[in-house]
């Protein structure tokens, strides 16, 4: 579903050249569940921004659904995250001048869905996240907790192939952490593939896989121990 | 179309929306009749006089002293002599007013003794057998006066020449379909016979009192001998005009030093009539052009300013939307969609401001009703000025990067 290969990213002042990825190498099979994992500054969320075509890579390569995609142009990048990807952003990013339906509809309305098809897909989301009954209402109107329910049922409402969620519990409380987490993995046994980036431990160990990052590279979770314990710790308090 | 989430989106912006919406508003209103009003001046600007203009100036001849009626023919038939003399002059003619010098002698025109309403207003020129010539006029019917039919007259006198030339638009309204040639008419002095009519003579004042009665004029063969003086109007042969008027001058001078020809308007060629008799008329369709232009500006202006502040006010959303699947293209339709929205809804109030304006105007200032094409014109300008002011700041959003939804506040 989702390979990159030798994958780097570099930003350049006039001075500096500074690498967010290096040599960077993953691989996430479609119906996996994987929760990429690292320090703040190791290049977590450069890999999400970059698996998510929001930004482009300096070299490598990167293949998604089976398309190599760094000669897409910009169109075609939109048209591939509007029907392929779907994001669950750690600030929820809703738009705040729309309502929870007019919210959910956005990536459909740029699909160019007919209106029917898409109140039944925004309506289906909404049950399914539990929110249909807060269809007119502002983002301003809900939880922290909601707006992430809202915020994961945009996502769902165009089926896209791949879920990545950036700290998707990241400015909730423990309670509407543990909510939207058990919506993921329900989300995630109905067949979804979910790339989650996060610094929690205890997220990362309800994930399928985890991948951690260090210093713009993939290494072996073993060689960040205080981690390492932390998710075995986690998954052994697990009550799966 | 995305015009259901930009409505509830502005909904949510009321304060600016309203703001700029009223001032496309008012914009439109103001510039509508500002355009009607600078077109209305410019054709009056326009209307013609019917006479050689660019050939002819004027002598505005003051005598000393307050010689009497039969004095002042005789100096006045020197002068004229004098004139026709000059080098350069083809002909002279003396006259109490001419086309555009704002005042003079306007009378009331009958065509029987006893009518008590006026058929015609009319504005009347004092001349001799050369004021067609002169002029350049068009002689239509009939005949010139002959030398022997020119008397002279002063203020003291009653109006009431044996025959006189008329134009054709007082022909017209006086005998509509027939022939002027031959008839009677009743001036204020009696009856005259018209001997000729000539095809076009503006009146001495363009100004909308004297409106009704534009080309209808009445050329009574008097040369009218005021004690204080007179004009000469002389036509110069084409090309000569300056040289012409500099020793036009010089030999009235010699002929009799006894007058005044003031320096500022004693010798005035009649392109300086002209820019004289519209000056009020040019500076209101400069002062409607330069307000129409800073209202557009101002408009655009915030049009500018109220966009690229909700550009950047709204960066995150625009990367979101962007992250969600939005095209460049997208993301430069909403905000020129979103413009569009607000300039319609002002440009519909616009236009019902803009007809009470008008309206207003039209009770308290005799203005002419707004023309439906300037409500069509202001409506396109304002339209086109809000797709124009939005571009920019609309560019601006379309390049906001997709990766904007992933960076915190």
């Amino acid at each position: 579903m989702l390979k990159m290969t030798h994958l780097s990213k570099v930003y350049r002042t006039e001075v500096v050249e500074t690498y967010a990825l290096r040599d960077f190498n993953i691989n996430v099979n479609e119906g996996e569940f994987v929760a990429v994992t690292g320090p703040s500054g190791s290049g977590k969320t450069t890999f999400l921004t970059i698996a998510g075509l929001l930004e482009t890579f300096t070299g490598g390569q990167y293949h998604l659904d089976g398309v190599e995609v760094s000669n897409l142009n910009d169109n075609e990048r939109s048209r591939i995250r509007n029907e392929k990807i779907g994001f669950i952003f750690q600030a929820f990013n809703l738009i705040p001048d729309l309502n929870v339906f007019d919210n959910v509809e956005v990536p459909l309305r740029y699909r160019g869905m007919k209106a029917a098809e898409r109140k039944e897909r925004i309506m289906n989301s909404l049950e399914r996240v539990g929110l249909a009954s807060r269809a007119k209402h502002y983002p301003a109107e809900l939880s922290g907790g909601q707006q992430q329910r809202v915020a994961i049922a945009r996502a769902l409402a165009g089926s896209p192939r791949l879920l990545l969620a950036d700290e998707p519990t990241g400015n909730l409380d423990t309670q509407m952490a543990r909510g939207v987490m058990e919506l993921l993995e329900e989300i995630h046994r109905e067949g979804a593939t979910i790339v989650m980036v996060t610094h929690d431990p205890e997220l990362a160990a309800r994930a399928q896989r985890n991948v951690h990052i260090i210093d713009g590279q993939v290494v072996d979770l073993a060689e960040d121990p205080r981690f390492h314990h932390a998710v075995h710790a986690a998954r052994a308090n697990s009550p799966a | 179309m995305q015009i259901k989430p930009i409505l509830s989106a502005l909904r949510r912006h009321k304060a600016g929306t309203f703001l700029i919406a009223m001032q496309i508003a008012l914009t439109l209103a103001i510039v509508c009749n500002a355009l009607f009003i600078i077109h209305q001046r410019v054709a009056h600007l326009s209307e013609p006089t019917g006479i050689d203009e660019a050939n002819i100036f004027i002598v505005k001849n003051e005598w000393v002293g307050a010689p009497d009626s039969a004095r002042v023919d005789a100096m006045m038939r020197a002068d004229l002599q004098t004139l026709r003399q000059v080098p350069g002059v083809q002909d002279a003619t003396p006259s109490n007013s001419y086309p555009l010098r704002g005042s003079g002698w306007d009378d009331g025109v009958k065509l029987k003794p006893d009518q008590l309403q006026d058929s015609s207003g009319s504005t009347i020129y004092f001349a001799d057998e050369h004021f067609i010539d002169t002029l350049g006029l068009k002689l239509i019917a009939g005949r010139n006066f002959r030398a022997d039919e020119i008397g002279h007259m002063d203020m003291r006198y009653k109006l009431a020449p044996p025959v006189v030339i008329i134009t054709r638009a007082l022909a017209d309204k006086l005998f509509p379909g027939g022939q002027a040639v031959g008839k009677t008419i009743y001036l204020i002095g009696g009856p005259a016979t018209v001997v000729g009519v000539v095809d076009l003579l503006q009146a001495q004042s363009v100004e909308r009192w004297a409106s009704d009665f534009a080309y209808r004029s009445v050329i009574i063969p008097e040369r009218l001998t005021l004690s204080l003086g007179s004009f000469y109007i002389v036509r110069a042969r084409p090309g000569q005009l300056d040289a012409a008027m500099r020793a036009a001058g010089k030999a009235l001078f010699a002929q009799n030093p006894r007058r005044v020809i003031a320096d500022d308007d004693g010798l005035l060629s009649f392109s300086e009539v002209r820019s004289r008799a519209y000056e009020s008329d040019r500076g209101m369709a400069i002062l409607m052009g330069v307000i129409s232009i800073v209202l557009l500006a101002v408009t655009a202006a915030g049009i500018v300013g109220l966009t690229s502040f909700w550009v950047g006010q709204r960066r995150r959303q625009i990367g979101v939307r962007r992250a969600l699947g939005a095209t460049r293209q997208d993301i430069l339709h909403y905000f020129m969609t979103e413009n569009l929205l607000i300039s319609c809804a002002g440009v519909l109030v616009g236009t019902v401001l803009a007809i009470a304006m008008n309206l207003w105007m039209v009770t308290r200032f005799e203005m002419h009703r707004l023309s439906l094409s300037y409500l069509v014109t202001g409506v396109v300008i304002l339209l086109l000025l809000g797709q124009g002011a939005v571009l920019a700041p609309a560019l601006r959003a379309s390049r906001v990067p997709p990766v904007e939804a992933t960076r915190s506040v």
